[in-house]
């Protein structure tokens, strides 16, 4: 199929519209006969990226693109940065608001649960802001027969 | 089973309209974390939460979640039961704790 590729805006502290960038990526993926356990997969690591810089960053964008082999998306937010990566892929490690903790998030789950669902992970970050880029390899066997 | 077979339980009332009531139903998943209920939840789940929050519908949808159980007769707001409404993503009330949720659904056969 022809690529996908699209940027999304996400606003800072804008939890109403925070799943967005995951919802519209699905429907893509659907599109494109993915099963629905790599539809998920998938799913799971955007979400948690995308309320990632909702809940953290002073806002960001995220860039997409989907090709038959894989998916690639790149987080690129305007900081304040992560202060210690190590800590923060810890599981149960949070730095989150309260904010973020009323509307059901901040469990320390998040780059943990992106990890575990992807199949390359780069973070950088600093005070100027922080990166994340995520590879998803699609094989044969990701597409419904 | 059925979202609609929940409501012959008297412990149960709907909150949403008739949207999504003959989703399937396969299992139970309880959590008032979303990055949890992304991590863990399946497929065709109830979500049992007090969480009474939108984003509780953004990830039953991304998940293909069954329906949402507000148990402790949570108060859920309008902008809520509209969107579900959108999603189909029938939204169902109980006076009852969340233990105690799960195991009246037990009760009534729902797998877990």
């Amino acid at each position: 199929m022809e690529p996908f590729a699209r940027d999304y805006n996400i606003e800072k502290h804008d939890l109403t519209n925070a799943g967005t960038i995951a919802s519209l990526t699905k429907r893509e993926l659907k599109k494109r006969g993915l099963t629905r356990d790599f539809i998920k997969k998938v799913t799971i690591g955007i979400y948690e990226a995308e309320i990632n810089v909702v809940i953290h960053s002073y806002g960001g964008i995220a860039a997409i693109s989907i090709t038959d082999d894989s998916i690639e998306v790149t987080f690129t937010d305007k900081g304040p940065g992560i202060n210690s990566i190590d800590d923060a892929m810890m599981a149960g490690f949070s730095t989150a608001s309260s904010l973020a903790i009323e509307n059901g998030f901040g469990a320390g789950m998040g780059l943990p649960n992106i990890k575990a669902v992807s199949d390359k992970m780069v973070l950088t970050s600093s005070k100027e802001g922080t990166r994340l880029y995520l590879k998803f390899d699609i094989s044969s066997d990701n597409y419904e027969s | 089973m059925k979202v609609k077979n929940l409501l012959e339980s008297t412990d149960f009332y709907l909150i949403s309209d008739n949207s999504g009531i003959k989703n399937e139903v396969n299992g139970i998943y309880s959590c008032d974390l979303l990055s949890h209920v992304m991590g863990f939840a399946s497929e065709k789940n109830i979500l049992i939460t007090v969480l009474n929050n939108i984003n509780v519908l953004g990830v039953a949808s991304l998940l293909d979640l069954s329906c949402v159980i507000f148990s402790h007769k949570i108060q859920v707001n309008e902008a809520i039961i509209i969107k579900s409404n959108e999603l189909n993503i029938p939204l169902i009330g109980t006076k009852l704790t969340t233990s105690e949720t799960v195991i009246s659904l037990y009760n009534l056969g729902v797998p877990n």
